[in-house]
Parts: structure tokens; C-alpha cells; sequence
């Protein structure tokens, strides 16, 4: 029990790269397969934010509460790097996901569907 | 010390001004990628010197290397750099009259984009700013693949932005592995203290890697999307994707599993997926009788198959054969993408056939694309048979069993590739016009990038020794790391 408990983050980033990726692999609707690469963005959020993560340890933010402590001994955060790289990775996911939409919107106006079974304009 | 990051600034500031510009001139627009990318061109010439002598190392923000984001100007960073600002400048000239099709502002802004990714891939010394250009360097190639918003382009576009999204969340758990595991995302740092950690434990993040970095260098499981993208984006796309963007993907591989992680025991695997990334992406060209865009894209599969066999010898010189390889071929199928294009905005029809007979109409097109074609092929005195050559030499340096058999295919696939180049040049001079419309020859602005990128391979051809100090530095750069380490952390 406590092993999982440790490891639940990790658990759970996994599970949604897992999710991703089949969705990614198996869905045949261009919406779907954009949810499932948010999915994996999500995961890989989810990862790093657990790499970062000491349990017990406040956020990386320079707060009221912070200064307060400072004089009772160091002050206790997770390590912050992880965070920035997180904010980074959701605006690239979210820059990545509108392309993605918009161009599947494109789609839809030159083949009539969504379904990518019958978008083979290009196969020969 | 200030010029090194201008080479990033320069296009990313230009990229947004763009859209400024087009509020007061829109003509004025499309002399912005020119201007931005001879400004960038000239910085780094005047670069090359300094970074041979000893590499730049800019700080950002003024702490100490292993806390802040760095810029390494080495040779290889500084060659690819100023091939990517030499390429991109002559496709912008290129483009001034060949993109017609409104907005273009946007399409000035993401070229410029697709640009700025490049450079600061192969400048960068942090590993996750690295995943950053290259991401920009991605979204812009996704966009540009749709721009003309025409069938194909859109399919094309959407495929390979959900292949590379998949290859790039695949870079960023390796970054979160590598992050989990060092502590650091200091390149040089994390080449500090790979040794001190159980090899095997790497071999994850390490395939992680060279999948992520794979798809973006359409290496041979992991390419489907790159005929389809690079056949149905504008001429002028097609030249930068197939020149500068699938390098990149290269470059970074080689950086990862060389300087970062010190991993030439892989050497037998990425020498076998290199040459079965020939042999597939040749041998799919010869059989690609109708579209010649089809064609030059899956040429492009079998050139990247012969660079990621060069740098997988993991010696110092396969790494310069392989330099040398990429230098060739990013001019060459640069100059046979923009000279195609011409042609077939000329004649109005992808289909190799309707390309007979233009040799007499289009003499200097035809000649230069007949330049490159030899020395893509690798047929003396152009510059694809000393890169060629050097392969091959140090091939047979190494004295593996294994990659004298290798080479073997290396040389029947360069049979093949002549098979279908030949077919090309024939189909220019040997053939009558059927339509007999003169066509004329390009207009000058398109000309000229064509002509200059023929002049450059005939010269690199004939005086191998004006790009060789580079290329030497860039490739023992790649492989003395405590050198490179020293450099950044500057310890002694």
C-alpha cells in the first residue's frame, strides 16, 4: 500500500501516456486522435510534475507564508525547475493541439469525413 | 560574444514583424525573409573563425552553466547554422516571386519560423531548450506542409503533425527521464556525469530519443509521413523540409547519442537502420515513375539513410563523411526542389513525363538540376563524390566485418539512385516536347538561388578544401566530449 502510494503518480502518468497512445494508434476519427495526443500531453505533464515532486513540500512560490518560515529554518518547496518545464510543454501541446484541429477542419472540408480510413487522397 | 545569439533573434524578431510590415506595405512583406536571412548569413560568417578557434559559450541571464540556459557555438553548430541561413536565404529569394497566394504574411512568418527552429537546435547547449526549437521548428514545417489549404497539402499536413507530435512527446519523457535521473538539463553537465551512472538505465531514454529524433529524420520505420509532406507542400517548402528540416532531426540524434550519453557501441544498429533507410527510400524513388516531386522525396529518405549510416560508424571521420553528405544534400535537393517547381509551375502538372523536352527551353534550370542530380548520385568532380568517397573511406577504416557488407549495399543503392537521376536527365535533354507552347526560361529571381546553389556544389566539388577545417572541427567536436564539457563548464 505505501508502495503505491509513492508511486501513484507515476502510475497515473503512465496510464494516461497509455491511453494516449491507443487512441493515438487505434481511433480512426481525426477529433479522437487530436484527444489522444492531449492525453499524452497531459501524461507527460503529469510525469514531470511527479518527478519534481517532495512530498510534504509547498509550491515554488515566493509567498507570505514562505518569508514567515525563512526564520525558523530552510524553506521547504519542490524543486521548481519541473513546473517551468510544464508551463512550456502546455503552451507548445496547446499551440500544437489548434494546428492539429484546425487542420483536421480543412480535412473535413475537402473529404467530407473525419474518418481517416477514408482520407487517401495521397495513397497509391 | 553578442553576435552569437543574434543568429536566433534576428529571424525570430523578423518572423513577427511580418505581420506589422503587412499592415503598412503588403508588397513589402516578402522582402523580410531575405533581408533577415542575409543579416543572419553575414553574422555567421563572421563567426565561423572565432567558433573554430575555440567554441562560444553564451550565457543567458548571467548565472554559471550548469544553472542557466547556454548557447554552444561550436563548429558543427556554426556550419549548420550558417548552411541553414545560406539555404533558407537563397529559398527566400527564391520565394519573393514564387509565393503568390494570399496571406503571405503568414507564410513569411512561419518560413522564418521553421528557420529560427533550426538554427537554435543546433546552437543550443540545454536539452529541453533544444525540444523547444525543434517543436518550433516542427509546428512551423505541420503549417507550412497545409498552407495551400489544397487536398493533399491538408492530408499531408495533418499526418505528419500527428507522427511528429507522437515523435516529440516521445523527446519530452526522455528530457523528464534525463531530468529524473541527472538532475540537470545542462547538456555538457549531463555529459559530465553519464558515466557515473549504470549504462543499461540509459538505454531507455536513450531509444527514446533516437524514436523521438527518428521521426523528424525520417529514419526508415518512421518516415510514412515524409513523401506525402514534402510532395505536397509548395516547391519552396519542400526545398526547406527536405534541406534543413530533416537535419536537424539528425543533428540532434548524433548530438544526443555521441557527445551526450557516449554510446558508440550503437554503432552496429544505427549503421543497419541507416542503410536499410537507403535501400528502402532509394528503391521506392526508382520505382516512382509519375510524380517527380514523389520522387525527389523519397531520394531525400535514401540521402538521410546514408548520412545516419555515416555518423553511425561512430568514428570521427564517418561523422565528417557524414557532415559532408549533409552539407551536399541539403544544397543539392534544395536546387532540384526549387528548380522542379519552376518547371512545374511552367508546364502545370506534377507528373514526370510532362517534364520531357525542357532542357532546350529551360537550359540554365535544366543544367543546374542536372548538377545536382550528379552529384547526388556522387559522379566526380561535383561535391556528392568527395562526400561520397569520404563515406565509403571511412567505412572501411573501421574494419568491421559487418560494415564491409554494409558498404557493399551502400554502393548498389547508389546504382539505383543513378537509375532513377539518369531517368530524370534524360527525360530533360533525350526527349521530344510534345507540347509545343515555349515555356521560357525561370524568371531571374528564381533563377539566380538555382544558379548560385549549382556554382556552390561545383565549387565544393572542385575545392573540397574551403569546407573541410569546418566539417574536421565539427566532426571531433561531436566525439570529444571532455573537451566539450571543459568548454562549458569551463572547469579544468
Amino acid at each position: 500500500m505505501d508502495l503505491l502510494g509513492q508511486s501513484v503518480y507515476y502510475v497515473g502518468a503512465v496510464a494516461l501516456l497509455l491511453i494516449g497512445f491507443y487512441m493515438v494508434l487505434v481511433k480512426a476519427n481525426l477529433i479522437k486522435i487530436m484527444l489522444g495526443i492531449s492525453f499524452l500531453d497531459t501524461g507527460i505533464h503529469v510525469l514531470l510534475i511527479a518527478i519534481g515532486y517532495v512530498r510534504g513540500r509547498t509550491a515554488p512560490i515566493l509567498s507570505e507564508a514562505m518569508r514567515r518560515s525563512a526564520d525558523t529554518g530552510p524553506v521547504e518547496v519542490v524543486d521548481p525547475v519541473p513546473q517551468a518545464l510544464v508551463l512550456t510543454a502546455i503552451v507548445i501541446g496547446i499551440g500544437v493541439l489548434a494546428l492539429g484541429l484546425s487542420i483536421a477542419v480543412r480535412v473535413y472540408e475537402h473529404y467530407g469525413t473525419l474518418d481517416a480510413r477514408e482520407i487517401r487522397g495521397l495513397r497509391c | 560574444m553578442l553576435i552569437a545569439p543574434l543568429l536566433i533573434a534576428i529571424p525570430l524578431a523578423a518572423a513577427f514583424l511580418a505581420p506589422l510590415v503587412r499592415l503598412v506595405s503588403r508588397r513589402a512583406v516578402r522582402f523580410i525573409p531575405p533581408v533577415a536571412l542575409l543579416a543572419n548569413l553575414v553574422l555567421g560568417g563572421l563567426l565561423v573563425p572565432r567558433a573554430m578557434a575555440e567554441p562560444i559559450v553564451v550565457l543567458i541571464g548571467g548565472w554559471r552553466p550548469p544553472f542557466c540556459i547556454n548557447l554552444v557555438v561550436g563548429p558543427l553548430g556554426i556550419l549548420l547554422a550558417v548552411l541553414t541561413s545560406l539555404v533558407g536565404f537563397l529559398i527566400a529569394v527564391y520565394a519573393v516571386t514564387y509565393i503568390r497566394k494570399e496571406p503571405s504574411d503568414s507564410y513569411h512568418m512561419l518560413f522564418l519560423l521553421l528557420v529560427t527552429g533550426a538554427t537554435g537546435t543546433v546552437l543550443t547547449g540545454d536539452i529541453f531548450n533544444l525540444f523547444v526549437f525543434f517543436e518550433i521548428l516542427c509546428i512551423a514545417s505541420y503549417a507550412l506542409t497545409a498552407y495551400r489549404r489544397d487536398k493533399g497539402g491538408t492530408e499531408a499536413g495533418f499526418k505528419y503533425l500527428v507522427q511528429g507530435t507522437v515523435g516529440s512527446t516521445l523527446i519530452l519523457i526522455a528530457i523528464a527521464l534525463v531530468y529524473g535521473r541527472f538532475g540537470t538539463l545542462n547538456m555538457a553537465d549531463i555529459a559530465d556525469r553519464v558515466s557515473s551512472v549504470d549504462s543499461m538505465s540509459l538505454f531507455v531514454i536513450l531509444a527514446l530519443f533516437i524514436v523521438g529524433f527518428g521521426v523528424e529524420a525520417a529514419i526508415f520505420p518512421l518516415n510514412a509521413w515524409l513523401p506525402d509532406a514534402h510532395s505536397s507542400a509548395p516547391a519552396s517548402i519542400s526545398a526547406i523540409l527536405s534541406g534543413i528540416a530533416i537535419k536537424a532531426g539528425v543533428y540532434a540524434m548524433a548530438r544526443t547519442t555521441y557527445t551526450l550519453f557516449d554510446t558508440p557501441g550503437l554503432w552496429g544498429f544505427l549503421c543497419a537502420i541507416g542503410v536499410a533507410t537507403l535501400v528502402v527510400g532509394e528503391v521506392s524513388a526508382y520505382r516512382q515513375r509519375e510524380d517527380v516531386k514523389r520522387m525527389l522525396a523519397y531520394s531525400s529518405i535514401g540521402q538521410i539513410g546514408l548520412i545516419v549510416f555515416a555518423f553511425g560508424l561512430a568514428t570521427a571521420d564517418g561523422a565528417f563523411g557524414g557532415l559532408f553528405q549533409l552539407v551536399n544534400h541539403a544544397l543539392a535537393k534544395a536546387l532540384l526542389f526549387l528548380a522542379v517547381g519552376v518547371m512545374i509551375y511552367k508546364v502545370g502538372s506534377k507528373r514526370l513525363a510532362s517534364l520531357e523536352g525542357l532542357g532546350r527551353e529551360m537550359p540554365v534550370t535544366c543544367l543546374a538540376c542536372a548538377v545536382a542530380a550528379f552529384s547526388l548520385v556522387g559522379l566526380p568532380p561535383f561535391a556528392g563524390f568527395m562526400s561520397k568517397l569520404s563515406i565509403v573511406y571511412a567505412a572501411v577504416a573501421t574494419g568491421r566485418p559487418l560494415v564491409f557488407a554494409l558498404v557493399v549495399i551502400v554502393l548498389a543503392a547508389t546504382v539505383v539512385e543513378g537509375g532513377y537521376f539518369f531517368r530524370l536527365i534524360q527525360m530533360l535533354y533525350f526527349r521530344k516536347r510534345r507540347d509545343l507552347d515555349p515555356v521560357g526560361e525561370a524568371p531571374l529571381s528564381q533563377l539566380a538561388p538555382v544558379v548560385v546553389l549549382g556554382v556552390l556544389i561545383v565549387v565544393i566539388g572542385l575545392f573540397p578544401q574551403v569546407l573541410t577545417p569546418v566539417l574536421r572541427g565539427g566532426a571531433d567536436e561531436l566525439f570529444h566530449r571532455a573537451q566539450y564539457v571543459r568548454y562549458v563548464l569551463g572547469m579544468p
